[in-house]
């Protein structure tokens, strides 16, 4: 009793904690900004899988500038030993060249051997220069061009010495006089110092540049890196914050749900007690009215006259009628709570079993049975009784005005998932516009003097076909029989 | 010597224990009937103790006992009667409206020797009580007193 008024006051409680809950969801989100109202619609999975794209995005995109950068970095220090080779070799070329200079006059002034000799060294390491020259400024255009002059001024130099040291061999030191104080390749020298200073200076630059480009460039990545890695960090956050909310949902969900299972098992316990409570309290009344009913009928037996004897039995009859109903009640409303057995059901023999146990009421009755070979199904073995039991009872029972009464009980096969077994007859039928009341608790197409029920049978087959998996219906036309279908899932192959 | 021993007839409801009595009338047993309103009554019947003190000492032929009763209710008295190794022989019949399940399982398991469901319409209900107190008051040989003196 007490449980039963608290009921009501927590079923609306429960309904107005949902809005509530979901909308302080949506308030505290990371996302919450209006515009990103598609982003609601996405399930749990297709936000969690979009935070960690853009997450998986993120580091491809650092990761490809970064790469990048560090190149750009290593390509600059290649440059730079390139540069700083460069630079070694222009000074060589340089005090190469000007020691050809010095060594050819030398030679020309003393006739010595060994500063031809020096010199000789010279010529034979100037292509070794241009190759080395071209090849380390074989990417800067402007270097190529002084690389050009440069060789040609040593070409000149050097040729113009050699012409100078061959004078001398021929002509002695008064021939070469004057290129002897003077050098032969003198202005060429000076055209080489300047050309070698131009582009010494102009590979420091360059230097300079790239120190300044790396540094620009190492600091960028650096940056980069910090914001990346600060973007994924909010990225990841986002995810995790989605995750744990979607985690705390669930919990709350299931606690929910927790919560009504149990306010149903109190429901269930509550409907069992008011059953019980039912057919214990509410028969003994009835028992009374027809207990006192039958001893006032004995007390007053000789001075009752035909009437009053029908009064009573009237009163003894409706107690009898109402514990009936009570009775069909009760099993109605256990039908719904029963533990369901589930077993391979052989309907042959079930049917079989149900004929022999209706023997005493078909004796007397002409009846044309028409019985198909039935599959085996499966579920619980009595329940499924009682429903062909409530069919072949009622097909029995509602030809009886019928001189020869047939009945057939067959199967159809729709699908190979579903099982129709049917039982059909040639009674009294009903009105098609009635059928949907017919499966319905006290529901009854006739009167109660044309045919005896409470009218609970139909429901209780409903009800057990329903807790199978399967549904009910029935066809029929008034005084031309009725046909009433079961369906059942069939049976799994497992 | 069987003729002495009362049939203990535990009813609260007074309509019941009427249409009852009368119908052990017919059989001509009823002023062997013990009648008492709840289970407290039945147990101190039992123990000879409250308005029960002074009664003639020895068990009933047979005790029937309703299942829903004010203080203490049929099953707690079948308990009380099967754990106790005196009380223990007397048959016990329960007499309900209940057809539980659970009911008749409990019942079993406490050791109930008989459990008979009050049938609502009368002729029924007074062929049963009819046949029970035959068979329980006259026919059956109740069990000797030897446990009682044993004590």
């Amino acid at each position: 009793m007490e449980s039963a008024s608290n009921h009501p006051s927590q079923t609306p409680r429960l309904a107005a904690e949902r809005p509530k809950s979901s909308a302080s969801g949506v308030g505290s989100s990371v996302f919450s900004l209006g515009s990103v109202a598609w982003f609601h619609r996405l399930t749990i999975e297709q936000r969690v899988l979009a935070g960690f794209s853009l997450v998986f995005v993120g580091i491809l995109i650092v990761s490809a500038i970064s790469y990048h950068n560090t190149s750009i970095l290593l390509t600059n220090r290649e440059l730079d030993g390139r540069s700083h080779d460069l630079i070694q070799l222009l000074n060589n070329i340089d005090a190469a060249m000007s020691e050809a200079e010095d060594a050819h006059r030398r030679y020309l002034v003393t006739g010595e051997a060994s500063y031809l000799e020096i010199y000789k060294k010279v010529v034979k390491q100037k292509p070794t220069f241009t190759t080395y020259l071209s090849d380390l400024i074989r990417e800067s255009p402007e270097q190529q061009q002084r690389v050009g002059l440069l060789d040609r001024m040593m070409d000149r130099q050097l040729s113009a010495e050699s012409k100078a040291t061959t004078q001398f061999q021929e002509g002695g030191f008064r021939a070469v006089k004057k290129m002897a104080f003077e050098g032969a390749g003198k202005r060429e020298l000076g055209v080489i110092h300047q050309v070698i200073t131009e582009m010494d200076v102009h590979e420091r630059q360059a230097v300079g540049r790239r120190v300044v480009e790396s540094a620009a460039e190492t600091r960028n990545t650096i940056v980069l890196l910090g914001i990346g890695a600060l973007l994924q960090l909010v990225l990841l956050a986002s995810v995790y914050y989605l995750i744990r909310h979607d985690i705390t949902e669930r919990r709350r969900v299931a606690g929910e749900l927790q919560r009504r299972g149990e306010l149903l098992e109190a429901a269930n316990k509550e409907l069992e007690s008011f059953s019980y409570s039912v057919s214990h309290d509410l028969r003994a009344p009835l028992r009374h009215i027809d207990g006192y009913a039958s001893l006032l009928r004995k007390s007053v037996e000789h001075s009752l006259n035909d009437k009053a004897a029908r009064y009573l039995q009237t009163i003894s009859d409706s107690a009898k009628q109402m514990g009936q109903l009570i009775d069909d009640l009760l099993v109605f409303s256990r039908m719904g709570r029963q533990e369901m057995l589930r077993t391979a059901v052989n309907l042959d023999q079930l049917i079989k079993s149900i004929l022999s146990d209706l023997r005493l009421d078909l004796q007397g009755r002409a009846i044309s049975w028409t019985i198909a070979a039935l599959p085996e199904v499966q579920g619980d073995p009595a329940m499924l009784r009682q429903v062909f039991m409530n069919l072949i009872a009622n097909a029995v029972k509602f030809t009886s005005t019928r001189s020869i009464a047939t009945i057939e009980i067959g199967v159809k096969h729709p699908s190979s998932t579903e099982i129709v077994l049917f039982v059909r007859d040639n009674g009294v039928g009903f009105d098609m516009q009635y059928a949907p009341k017919l499966f319905g608790v006290f529901q009854r197409l006739h009167r109660a003097d044309e045919f005896e029920g409470t009218g609970i049978g139909l429901a209780n087959v409903r009800r057990i076909v329903h807790r199978h998996g399967g549904r009910t219906w029935a066809e029929g036309m008034p005084d031309k029989g009725a046909t009433f279908y079961v369906l059942l899932p069939a049976r799994r192959r497992d | 010597m069987t003729v002495a021993k009362p049939i203990l007839l535990a009813e609260d409801n007074p309509r019941d224990a009427e249409l009852a009595l009368a119908a052990m009338e017919a059989e001509h047993i009823s002023d062997k009937v013990v009648l008492c309103r709840d289970g407290a009554e039945v147990l101190d019947y039992l123990y000879c103790r409250g308005q029960f003190k002074s009664r003639l000492r020895g068990n009933p032929a047979v005790v029937f006992l309703d299942l829903k009763m004010p203080k203490v209710n049929g099953l707690e008295v079948l308990r009380t009667i099967k754990a106790d190794v005196n009380l223990r022989p007397i048959p016990v019949v329960m007499l309900t409206s209940s057809r539980e399940e659970r009911d008749l399982a409990d019942s079993y398991a406490l050791g109930a020797n008989a459990y008979v469901v009050k049938p609502v319409e009368f002729h029924k209900f007074l062929s049963a009580v009819k046949e029970l107190g035959t068979f329980w008051g006259i026919i059956n040989e109740p069990p000797p007193e030897s446990c009682r003196s044993a004590q």
